[in-house]
């Protein structure tokens, strides 16, 4: 099971509306080929650090999902944003290996904590944008 | 020759020793001036995102670009992290390649 994230930007002139029926078709590719889409967030018009394509701002948009068939949908997808006029830039990034070396981590972790009773038990809270396993809840940016 | 050999001590000594590595046991003065410990280590932050640009851009020069470990005293492998996220958030417009000053 693989777990992909794609961060997107939308062009800064596109209104509301429009960005969900950009986000539609793409999750309509996901599900189409068995996959299931985890969380969609959607950081809204942020500052771009270099101009991209004219424009100085862009609309952020999150794309969680999980997949058998990996690189088909991926290909799918990237075809799909390369070609629509609304966004500008995409990067894909593959996090399932990602998130087991974590959860290794953290169970570890935990282990340790168990054996030992600390004293204090500082367990330093993990940064909030980290991606989240499907199972658990969406997490907002 | 043997002057190249033998590092200069003072000040150019002690500012190439700031990793913690054991100095050679030559130069008048102390060899590191003080041990820097990696920040990742310490606050045990294991997932060095690159959507995270607070903590990626106190890593990154005024001019954009990526400070060296020697100065910022990051172990190699969170060095390795941190400059993949470095890079992805680049490539995704939210860190610049080169900032004007």
């Amino acid at each position: 099971m693989r777990i992909y994230e794609i961060l997107f930007i939308i062009r800064p002139d596109v209104p509301e509306e429009e960005i969900d029926a950009s986000i539609e078709p793409l999750k309509n590719v996901i599900t189409a080929s068995g996959g299931v889409v985890d969380k969609v967030d959607k950081w809204g018009k942020r500052k771009l650090a270099y101009r991209v394509r004219k424009h100085r701002e862009g609309y952020y948009v999150l794309l969680q999902f999980s997949t058998e068939k990996g690189s088909e949908t991926v290909k799918e997808l990237e075809r799909r944003l390369r070609v629509s006029d609304t966004v500008i830039k995409f990067l894909t990034v593959r996090i399932d290996e990602e998130l087991k070396r974590l959860e290794k981590l953290k169970s570890r972790r935990e282990k340790r904590a168990l054996r030992k009773p600390p004293p204090a038990a500082v367990e330093p809270p993990s940064p909030g944008a980290t991606p989240q396993i499907p199972a658990e809840a969406a997490v907002k940016e | 020759m043997a002057e190249a050999r033998r590092p200069a001590g003072g000040p150019r000594g002690a500012a190439g020793e700031k990793g913690g590595t054991p100095g050679a046991p030559s130069g008048k003065k102390q060899y590191f001036r003080r041990k820097k410990v990696c920040r990742f280590c310490v606050e045990k932050i294991d997932n060095i995102n690159y959507k995270e640009v607070k903590l990626i851009s106190s890593f990154v020069a005024e001019r954009g670009r990526i400070i060296p470990r020697r100065i910022s005293g990051v172990c190699t492998p969170h060095q390795r992290q941190l400059s993949d996220a470095i890079k992805k958030a680049r490539n995704i417009a939210l860190l610049p390649f080169a900032a004007e000053l």
